[in-house]
């Protein structure tokens, strides 16, 4: 325990000292987040890559819709140091043309990841190869589906039959459901329990 | 007095007859292809070990479509998956049956507003047997597999002719919600 | 001629029969042990039956081609197999080696076929098949050859089987109890029974050479697997437990033959493939080779 939060004071330093980072968060002893500026990201998780956090856990990211902007969450992580980290940075939400450098040549797991940002959520990443091609979503025909302003409802409407019922499957001839007449029943026993009061 | 004539049977009685044969075989013999996509295949665990044993029924997990008579798909299909469940259906050998598991193949059950799943499996493939429930209870799924054996006993269970019969119509269907079933991209050569 | 030829084929029936019945017994009896109840005693011949009525595609003819190989050679290998002392179709061709040598014909017509289909996983699962087959093939040969070494030299198996009978019921798993181990792990190994069902392995190749197999394919897969049985468990009785005077005497050894490698196998897990061929070169040959030594230069048998 006391090993685990050395390793986080130690974080805390590293980072600190060097970049001007915006917000430092300690979530527990093996997790710690730092928002920084989008021009630091790089040299962050350089910073990060040569002390020890080598593996690059995940890149994931989040459509701030009414802040109009888009949230990039880093995720790398250290075995021998077990912390893991989220470097955060906020870029600009712009449908079109959102987009920010690659981090591959820090991490080049990354290419899959960018690929998948890019597909759920427009982001482009210039630097990556191939960060346009599709990944999971095959032939996918829409707006990027993880923004806040699509509506899967409706994609789901016009692109998938709906299986519809005939109505006398929901409410034969106006009759009690069974609900009802099972809390009925049940009142009533509770009434004559108490003797008539409620 | 009844006639003691033999009286020959015409080649269409003859292949009723074999197929009558054929389908007692059939379905004391149906040999699963679990294609697990979602979380109702947690039912077949218990249905296949001791606690219901569908061994006595005679059914058994296969390792390969080609092999299988039943294909069980145990839950919500997202387009991905659907892709790959009618590859894997056409490459089964003819008569083949299909069971849908769980509200999600009815009606989309809780995903049917997601962008990404489908809502009625119906469309895309023809399903001899639908076994209701989110999860469905295991007695439900041991049911259904004896109806599935009552209806090919019966003959009713004709969801492979139908495939063949409208066929345009189901192909019409998968082009509508896929674009493409066949994808091609540097995952497929 | 043409009575030894119809003996023959009814050689080969039987064993169909025998062990298909026997297979769906053991399927019951290995539910049984796991606490289930078991599907009926004629299940498989149900299974072999349906796959017989199902259509099925070709994938050209090097794939069919390759299946009617493997079922006539096995059941040209069957043809040859000494019964009981009396049923036996050609009387002075049973000889060891030819089972040795017909076998391989149906082993490589089910390669061809399988390689045919064209899919990786079937190809793995023959380059698994004949590995394994180099794996238990030469401590099996080693005790072998000392049997045939001790019975002055003839290889004829109806002849090492009456050899054991006129010695007073002096069985070879007895007189040579290293080799006796030796010989039953390699059965289990050619039958593919659980720890060296490399190549079959349904959840990690796909069933292996029969990935492409579907309906009439299968079927007649299925009909050849089980006379290869029946043949490999018939040559375990006739050289290692003194054959059988009568038929009564046969169907009691396989049947307990069989169950007791079912029992073994229903206990285990999978070896991998490297895990196989070094088991194999390690314990059983060094069995075999000490077995050997001990019974031909020192001349102790029990
Ligand atoms: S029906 Fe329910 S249990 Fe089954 S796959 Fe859908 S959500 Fe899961």
């Amino acid at each position: 325990m006391m090993n685990s939060m050395n390793n986080v004071e130690f974080l805390n330093e590293l980072v600190n000292s060097k970049f001007n980072v915006v917000k430092t968060e300690i979530i527990n002893a093996e997790q710690m987040s730092f928002i920084v500026d989008s021009r630091d990201v790089h040299t962050l998780l350089t910073l990060l890559k040569t002390s020890g956090w080598k593996q690059l856990s995940y890149l994931s990211a989040i459509d701030w819709i009414k802040e109009d902007e888009f949230e990039l969450v880093y995720i790398v992580f250290n075995w021998d140091r077990p912390v893991h980290i989220q470097v955060r940075t906020r870029i600009k939400r712009d449908r079109e043309n959102a987009s920010f450098e690659t981090i591959i040549p820090i991490y080049p797991g990354a290419k899959y990841y960018e690929r998948e940002v890019h597909e759920f959520f427009g982001i482009k990443f210039p630097g990556n190869p191939d960060f346009h091609k599709q990944l999971i979503l095959e032939n996918w025909d829409d707006m990027p589906p993880l923004l806040k302003d699509f509506d899967p409802r409706a994609y789901s409407d016009s692109h998938f039959e709906k299986r519809d019922y005939p109505e006398k499957h929901i409410n034969l001839n106006n009759q009690e459901s069974k609900q009802e007449k099972r809390q009925k029943r049940n009142l009533k026993s509770l009434l004559l329990r108490n003797g008539g009061k409620k | 007095m009844k006639s003691t004539k033999f009286s020959p049977m015409t080649q269409e009685q003859i292949d009723k007859k074999w197929w009558e044969i054929g389908n007692y075989f059939r379905r004391n013999s149906l040999w699963m292809l679990m294609y697990c996509t979602g979380c109702c295949a947690i039912e077949l665990p218990p249905a296949m070990t001791s606690a219901y044993d569908m061994e006595r029924l005679g059914m058994g997990p296969m390792a390969t479509p080609r092999q299988a008579d039943v294909l069980l798909v145990t839950g919500y299909l997202s387009l991905k998956t659907l892709r790959r469940l009618i590859y894997t259906y056409e490459q089964m050998s003819e008569p083949k049956y299909v069971v849908g598991f769980g509200s999600c193949t009815i009606n989309g059950g809780i995903y049917h507003d997601s962008h990404a799943v489908i809502n009625k499996l119906d469309q895309y493939i023809p399903v001899d047997v639908y076994v209701a429930g989110c999860m469905p209870n295991t007695e439900a799924v041991m049911n259904g597999f004896t109806d599935l054996m009552g209806m090919i006993k019966n003959k009713t269970a004709r969801g492979w002719l139908d495939y063949k019969e409208r066929n345009d119509w189901y192909k019409k269907n998968q082009l509508d919600s896929l674009g493409e079933v066949l994808v091609h991209d540097e995952f497929h050569e | 001629m043409v009575v030894n030829i119809l003996v023959g084929l009814g050689v080969a029936l039987f064993g169909f029969v025998l062990q298909t019945a026997m297979g769906g017994i053991n399927r019951k009896i290995v539910a049984r042990v796991q606490k289930r109840i078991g599907p009926k005693w004629y299940q498989e011949f149900i299974d072999i039956f349906k796959l017989f009525s199902k259509r099925s595609v070709s994938h050209g003819w090097i794939f069919d081609f390759g299946v009617i190989m493997a079922l006539g050679g096995i059941i040209a290998t069957a043809m040859f197999m000494p019964v009981t002392a009396n049923i036996i179709a050609f009387e002075g061709y049973d000889n060891f080696f030819i089972f040795v040598y017909l076998l391989a014909v149906g082993m490589l017509g089910m390669a061809m076929s399988a390689s045919g289909s064209g899919n990786p996983l079937a190809s793995i699962g023959v380059m698994r098949a004949l590995t394994t087959m180099l794996a238990y093939e030469v401590p099996f040969m080693i005790v072998v050859m000392t049997i045939i070494k001790l019975t002055g030299g003839t290889s004829s198996v109806s002849e090492i089987a009456a050899f054991q009978q006129i010695a007073g019921n002096n069985w070879f798993i007895i007189a040579l109890p290293l080799g006796g181990i030796v010989a039953i792990i390699s059965l289990m190994g050619m039958l593919g029974k659980k720890p060296f069902e490399t190549y079959i392995a349904p959840a990690e190749i796909a069933s292996g050479p029969m990935v492409e197999y579907g309906g009439k394919q299968l079927g007649m897969l299925f009909v050849m697997h089980e006379i290869t049985v029946f043949i490999e468990v018939s040559l375990f009785i006739h050289l290692f437990l003194g054959g059988a005077a009568t038929l009564g005497v046969y169907l009691l050894k396989y049947f307990l033959v069989y169950t007791a490698l079912n029992l073994i196998s229903s206990v285990y897990a999978r070896f991998k493939i490297d895990q196989v061929v070094v088991f194999f070169y390690k314990w059983p040959l060094f069995m075999a080779v000490t077995q050997a030594i001990i019974a031909i230069y020192l001349g102790w048998v029990i």
